[in-house]
C-alpha cells in the first residue's frame, strides 16, 4: 500500500489511506454530475479511477503541491476537433494549474512543433506526425509506467491487436508510431517498450456520409461514392493524404485496382489513383472538394451533394438541421471496404522538465479519467479508455454512442443542443464493430512529395 | 465677321451652355454612375447582410439559411465564450495589434516617404528590398521568422514577431502610397515656407503634413485592414495566442460557431457609431466655423 | 567643418529610412535568404535538411507541367480580378470625386465603403455560402422574382466565385489610390476643357486618366501582389476546382517538404517581383518624386 507523503497532509486533514477510498471525499465537492476535484485525483480515490485501475496501488505518483503548480501554464496545441477549449477549461478547474489550448490547422501545427518547439508543451499528434516529430528530436518519450490508465488502454493502441485479430497496418496505425526505445530516441521502435511518443486520446473510424432520402440504395460500399448515378452530386475532401486514401478505398471497392498498402502507395498506384480522379473530375462527377468542415455540412444539407467523404460531427450537424444524413457502415468485406481510421494523441515536448514535466504528466493522466472521453464521445469520437468515459456518460448516451443500441431518449451534442430523437441507432453500430473494421489509417507516405504534386494536378484539371 | 469667327463664336456659346448645364441640373452620366455606385455598395454589403441576419439565430443556428429562430444567444456567447474557440480573446489581440501596426505604418511610411524624396546612397537597394518584402509569400517568411526566433531563444508572440512580420507586409503598401501622394507635392511650397523663416520641423508640421494628410489616412486604412486580416505571415509568428484570422481558420476544422457572425454585426455597429460621431463632429465644427466667419 | 550637401543628404536619408531597414532585415531579408538557401538543399523526408547542394528542386519545378498550370490558373485569376476591380474602382472613385458635391458627404460615402473591412476577411469568406449558395439569398431572390427556375450552381464553388470574392475584397485597394490621384486634379482644368467644347468622354480620356496613372498603377500593384500570393480564397471558394501556386506549396509545407516548397516560393517571389517592377516602369513612380 502506498501512502502519499506528508507533503500532501499539509493541505489535507487527517490520515490519508488509499485502501478503502471512502470518507475522504467529504470536504471537497462530491463527484455528482461528473465533476472531479483535483484532490480526488491526487488521492487516487476510488470514486475516480480506482475501480478501473484495479488494485489501487498507484506507484510513482508525482506529488504536486497546490502552491508550486498554480503558476504553471501548459500550452496544448493542436487541431480544433481534438484540442477543445472546453476540455482545457475543465482540466484547469480540476487540476489547479492553467491549461491553455491553442488551435491551429494540421499543417501549421506540425510546422510549429518542428520549428518552434519551445513554444509548445503538449503537442497534439497524429501517428504520422509523431513519426516526424520523433525523428526531429523535439519530443521526449512518455514513461508509460507513470500513466495510470495505460493498462486499460484498448490493445488496438498498445499492442496493435483487438479481440484476437491484428489491427490493420495500412497507413500509419497508432500502434506502429507509438513506441520508442528510450526517452531521447529519435527512431520509432517496432514493438512494445516502456516509452511512448504519444498517447492516443481521441480517434474515430471515418467513412462516407450520404442522404438516405436522395440515394438510390443504402450505402455499404465505398464504390457508391464514384457511382455514375451520383454524377455531379458527390464530393471528397481537399486534404491530399486523406482524400487519396478515400479515393483508394473507392477504387479498390469497385475492383479497379488492388493496393499493396493504401497508406503507402507506390508511384504507379498514386498515378493510377490520381488519373482516375482526374477522369472523374473531367466527367463532372464531383460537385466540389470541400475544405472547411462547414462546407461539407452545407453541401449535404442543401442537397448539393448526395454522397461525400465526411467526418462524424458533420453528419451530426446535418441531422441537427433536421435533414436526414447517414454515416455509411462500410464494414470489411473480404479484402475490400472498411473504415479509414485516425487517431490524435498527446505528446511531451523535449524541453519539459521539473515541476512542469510533473504537471504535464498529471494533465495526461487527467485526460484518461473520463471527463474528456465523455465530452468527445458526443462528437462521435472515441476514448482509448472507454471504461472511464463511461462513468461520465449517462447510460443512455453510453448505449447510443458506444454500444450501438437504439437511444432510449433524446441525444444531445456536446453543448447540450438536442441532436437525435429517441430510438435512433448510431450509424455503423457499436464501437467494436466500427473499430475492428478499420481498413487503413491516416498516414504520411514515402512518396508524399510526389503525391502532393499529383494531387495538385487533380485540382488544376 | 468671317465664317471661322462665326464657327468659333458658336463653339464658345455651346461651351458656355454646356457649362451652365453642368452647374445646374444633373446629366445622364451622373445617374449611370450613381447606379453603379449603389450597385457596388450593395454588392459590398451582400455578405454583410447575411451576417447581420444570421447572427440573430437561436442556439440551434448554423452558418447558413434557413434561419433558425430569433434570439440574442450568439451575442451572449460571443462575450461569454461558451463554445469552441476563443473568439473574443483573439479579437482583442487582433484589434490591438492592428492599431499598433497602423500607427507604426503611418509613422514609418511618412518618414520613408520623406527619405526617398531626395536621392541618397543605397536608396535603390532599400526600395527594391521593400518591393521584395511585398511580393514574397508570407507563409515561408513566417516559418523563417519563427526559426530565427527559436534560434535566438526568443519566444514568438503577437506583439513582437507577429508585429514585425505584419509590418513587413504593410510598410510596402504604405510607402508606395506615400510615393504617389508626395509626387504631387510641390517643392515650391516647402521652399516658400523656408524663405519665410520656417525651420525644417515647422515646415513638415505646418506645410507638408496638412497637405498629405489624406494620403496618411489612406495609409492608415490600408495598414489597419491588412493587419487585421493578415494570415500567412502571422500563422507561424503569433506565438501561443492566436489572432482572430488564425483562430477562425482553425475553427473551420470543426463545427464553426455563429458567434462569428455576431462579431461581424457588433464590429459593424461600432464602426457606424464611430463614423457617425466623427462626421457629425466635423460637420458641427465646420458649421461653427462658417458661423463665426459670417459673424465677423 | 560643414558637411557637404551630399553627405548631409545621405545622413538625413539614412536616418529617416532606418526604421524601415530595421524592420526589413529581420523580417524579410534574413528569412528570404534562409528560404533561398533551403531551396538548394535536400530534404531527408522527415522535415530535416541535408546540406547537399542540388539543383533538383528547381529542375523538378521547371520540368513539370504542374508549375505551368498552377501559374496559368493563378495569373488568370489575377487578370480578371484586376480588370473588374479596376473598372469598379475607377468609376466609384470618379463618382465620389466629380459627382458628389459636398466634401463631407463624399467622405461619408467613402467610409461607408470601408465598414465591411472592419469585419475580418475570413468571416466574410464564410458568409459567401449563405449569400451565393443554392439556398442562399441571391438564389432565393432570383427564384422568387421568377428570373430563374433552378438555383444557379455556378455562383459558388467555381472560378466565378473566386473572382467575386477577390473583387469584393480588393476593389477598395483600387479605389483609394485612384481617389487620391483624382482628388488632386484641379477642377478648373476640367471646367476649362468643357468650356472649350470637350465631351465628357474626352475629359476622362485626356485629362482624368493620364493624371490617375500612378493611382491606377499603385492599385494594380496591390491587386497583383495580393492575388498572386494568396491561397485560401482559392481553396475555399473554388471548392477544390482549381489550385493556386501558394496553395500547392502550402501542402508541401504540411508534410515538411521544405526544399521543394522553398524553391516554389523563390520562383513565385521572382515572378511577382518582375510583374511589379514592370508596372512601376509604366509610371516611373520614383521619378515623379524628385
Amino acid at each position: 500500500m502506498v501512502c502519499l507523503s506528508t507533503h500532501e497532509a499539509h493541505s489535507e486533514t487527517g490520515d490519508i489511506r488509499m485502501s478503502k477510498g471512502k470518507g475522504h471525499t467529504g470536504h471537497k465537492n462530491g463527484s455528482g454530475g461528473g465533476k472531479i476535484s483535483r484532490r480526488q485525483v491526487l488521492k487516487g480515490a476510488a470514486a475516480v479511477a480506482g475501480v478501473a485501475a484495479g488494485s489501487g496501488a498507484i506507484t510513482g505518483f508525482p506529488t504536486i503541491w497546490a502552491q508550486e503548480i498554480k503558476d504553471i501554464e501548459l500550452r496544448h496545441v493542436g487541431v480544433s476537433y481534438s484540442v477543445v477549449k472546453a476540455i482545457g477549461d475543465q482540466a484547469s478547474a480540476d487540476l489547479g494549474f492553467k491549461v491553455t489550448m491553442q488551435n491551429l490547422d494540421t499543417s501549421a501545427a506540425i510546422n510549429r512543433f518542428i520549428t518552434q518547439p519551445n513554444t509548445v508543451d503538449i503537442p497534439d499528434l497524429e501517428g504520422w506526425q509523431a513519426k516526424l516529430a520523433t525523428r526531429r528530436g523535439v519530443l521526449q518519450g512518455i514513461e508509460v509506467a507513470k500513466i495510470k490508465e495505460f493498462d486499460n488502454f484498448l490493445p488496438i493502441f498498445t499492442k496493435g491487436e483487438f479481440e484476437g485479430s491484428v489491427v490493420s497496418r495500412q497507413g500509419i496505425s497508432p500502434y506502429e508510431a507509438m513506441y520508442v526505445e528510450s526517452k531521447d530516441a529519435t527512431e520509432i521502435h517496432e514493438g512494445v517498450t516502456e516509452w511512448a511518443t504519444n498517447l492516443p486520446q481521441v480517434y474515430n473510424a471515418d467513412s462516407i456520409g450520404y442522404r438516405p432520402d436522395l440515394v438510390v440504395r443504402p450505402v455499404t460500399q465505398w464504390k457508391e461514392l464514384i457511382d455514375p448515378a451520383y454524377k455531379g452530386k458527390a464530393a471528397i475532401l481537399d486534404v491530399p493524404a486523406i482524400g487519396i486514401m478515400d479515393a483508394a478505398l473507392c477504387f479498390e471497392s469497385a475492383d479497379l485496382i488492388k493496393y499493396g498498402n493504401k497508406g503507402n502507395m507506390t508511384k504507379e498506384e498514386i498515378d493510377f489513383t490520381i488519373n482516375k480522379l482526374i477522369e472523374l473530375k473531367r466527367d463532372g462527377h464531383f460537385r466540389a472538394t470541400w475544405t472547411t468542415f462547414d462546407q461539407s455540412v452545407q453541401l449535404m444539407a442543401a442537397g448539393e451533394v448526395v454522397i461525400q467523404s465526411m467526418w462524424s460531427p458533420a453528419v451530426a450537424a446535418v441531422r441537427v438541421k433536421e435533414i436526414p444524413c447517414t454515416y455509411a457502415a462500410v464494414n470489411k468485406q473480404g479484402d475490400k471496404e472498411g473504415y479509414r481510421g485516425w487517431c490524435n494523441g498527446l505528446g511531451l515536448m523535449r524541453h519539459l522538465e521539473g515541476k512542469k514535466l510533473e504537471a504535464a504528466y498529471e494533465y495526461i493522466n487527467w485526460y484518461y479519467t473520463g471527463w474528456q472521453g465523455a465530452f468527445v464521445s458526443r462528437y462521435g469520437y472515441y476514448s482509448p479508455v472507454p471504461s472511464t468515459a463511461q462513468k461520465f456518460m449517462t447510460p443512455a448516451e453510453w448505449d447510443f454512442w458506444y454500444l450501438g443500441k437504439p437511444s432510449p431518449e433524446v441525444v444531445n451534442d456536446p453543448y447540450g443542443v438536442p441532436m437525435e430523437p429517441a430510438g435512433t441507432v448510431r450509424d455503423g453500430g457499436s464501437f467494436i464493430e466500427r473499430v475492428t473494421n478499420i481498413s487503413c489509417w491516416n498516414t504520411l507516405m514515402d512518396e508524399a512529395a510526389y503525391m502532393n504534386k499529383r494531387w495538385n494536378d487533380f485540382k488544376v484539371a | 465677321m468671317s465664317a471661322t469667327d462665326n464657327a468659333l463664336a458658336e463653339q464658345a456659346v455651346r461651351g458656355r451652355a454646356a457649362g451652365r448645364r453642368r452647374t445646374g441640373g444633373r446629366s445622364w452620366t451622373f445617374y449611370v454612375l450613381l447606379a453603379l455606385f449603389i450597385f457596388y455598395v450593395i454588392a459590398l454589403y451582400g455578405p454583410m447582410i447575411c451576417i447581420y441576419i444570421l447572427s440573430f439565430q437561436d442556439v440551434r443556428g448554423g452558418l447558413v439559411f434557413p434561419m433558425k429562430g430569433f434570439s440574442l444567444h450568439w451575442f451572449v456567447d460571443l462575450f461569454t465564450q461558451v463554445r469552441t474557440g476563443d473568439v473574443k480573446g483573439s479579437f482583442d489581440r487582433s484589434f490591438k495589434l492592428a492599431i499598433i501596426v497602423t500607427i507604426l505604418t503611418v509613422v514609418i511610411s511618412f518618414m520613408s516617404g520623406l527619405a526617398f524624396r531626395k536621392r541618397f546612397r543605397g536608396d535603390t537597394i532599400v526600395f527594391y528590398l521593400m518591393i521584395g518584402s511585398l511580393v514574397a509569400p508570407g507563409l515561408v517568411l513566417g516559418i523563417g521568422i519563427g526559426l530565427i526566433w527559436s534560434y535566438l531563444g526568443l519566444e514568438a508572440s503577437w506583439y513582437t514577431s507577429a508585429l514585425g512580420a505584419q509590418l513587413s507586409w504593410t510598410l510596402p503598401f504604405g510607402i508606395l502610397v506615400m510615393f504617389a501622394v508626395m509626387s504631387r507635392f510641390q517643392n515650391a511650397w516647402e521652399e516658400a515656407a523656408r524663405d519665410l523663416g520656417a525651420s525644417p520641423m515647422q515646415t513638415i508640421r505646418l506645410v507638408v503634413l496638412p497637405i498629405i494628410a489624406p494620403g496618411l489616412i489612406a495609409v492608415a486604412l490600408f495598414g489597419f485592414t491588412l493587419s487585421y486580416d493578415e494570415f500567412a505571415r502571422t500563422l507561424q509568428t503569433a506565438g501561443s495566442l492566436n489572432t482572430l484570422p488564425l483562430e477562425i481558420w482553425s475553427m473551420t476544422l470543426n463545427v464553426t460557431s455563429p458567434s462569428l457572425y455576431s462579431l461581424g454585426t457588433v464590429t459593424t455597429i461600432i464602426s457606424f457609431v464611430i463614423i457617425g460621431v466623427s462626421l457629425g463632429a466635423i460637420y458641427l465644427i465646420q458649421k461653427r466655423r462658417a458661423a463665426r466667419v459670417a459673424n465677423d | 567643418m560643414a558637411l557637404s550637401a551630399r553627405m548631409k543628404r545621405n545622413v538625413t536619408g539614412w536616418a529617416l529610412i532606418l526604421p524601415l531597414v530595421l524592420i526589413l532585415i529581420p523580417f524579410f531579408v534574413l528569412p528570404i535568404i534562409g528560404v533561398a538557401v533551403t531551396s538548394f538543399l535536400e530534404s531527408d523526408g522527415f522535415g530535416g535538411i541535408i546540406p547537399n547542394f542540388t539543383w533538383d528542386n528547381y529542375l523538378t519545378l521547371f520540368s513539370s507541367d504542374l508549375t505551368f498550370n498552377l501559374y496559368w490558373s493563378t495569373v488568370k485569376f489575377t487578370f480578371f480580378t484586376w480588370v473588374f476591380s479596376l473598372f469598379f474602382g475607377f468609376w466609384v472613385a470618379y463618382f465620389l470625386v466629380f459627382h458628389v458635391r459636398n466634401q463631407l458627404f463624399a467622405l461619408g460615402l467613402f467610409l461607408l465603403c470601408t465598414v465591411p473591412f472592419w469585419t475580418s476577411n475570413i468571416i466574410r469568406m464564410i458568409s459567401w455560402i449563405p449569400l451565393l449558395g443554392k439556398e442562399g439569398l441571391i438564389n432565393s431572390a432570383l427564384l422568387a422574382a421568377g428570373i430563374i427556375d433552378q438555383p444557379l450552381e455556378v455562383l459558388l464553388f467555381s472560378s466565378l466565385a473566386v473572382v467575386i470574392a477577390y473583387v469584393h475584397q480588393l476593389t477598395i485597394f483600387m479605389i483609394v489610390p485612384i481617389f487620391n490621384s483624382m482628388a488632386r486634379i484641379d477642377k478648373r482644368l476640367v471646367e476649362a476643357a468643357v468650356d472649350a467644347g470637350a465631351s465628357k468622354f474626352d475629359v476622362v480620356r485626356l485629362i482624368v486618366l493620364p493624371m490617375c496613372k500612378s493611382g491606377i498603377a499603385l492599385g494594380s500593384i496591390f491587386v497583383v501582389s495580393i492575388v498572386m500570393g494568396d491561397f485560401f480564397v482559392v481553396k475555399v471558394m473554388s471548392g477544390g476546382g482549381t489550385a493556386s501556386v501558394v496553395g500547392a506549396f502550402y501542402e508541401d509545407i504540411g508534410v515538411l517538404q521544405y526544399p521543394s516548397a522553398a524553391a516554389s516560393a523563390i520562383l513565385l517571389t521572382v515572378i511577382v517581383f518582375l510583374m511589379v517592377v514592370a508596372i512601376l516602369r509604366t509610371v516611373d513612380v520614383r521619378k515623379e518624386l524628385s
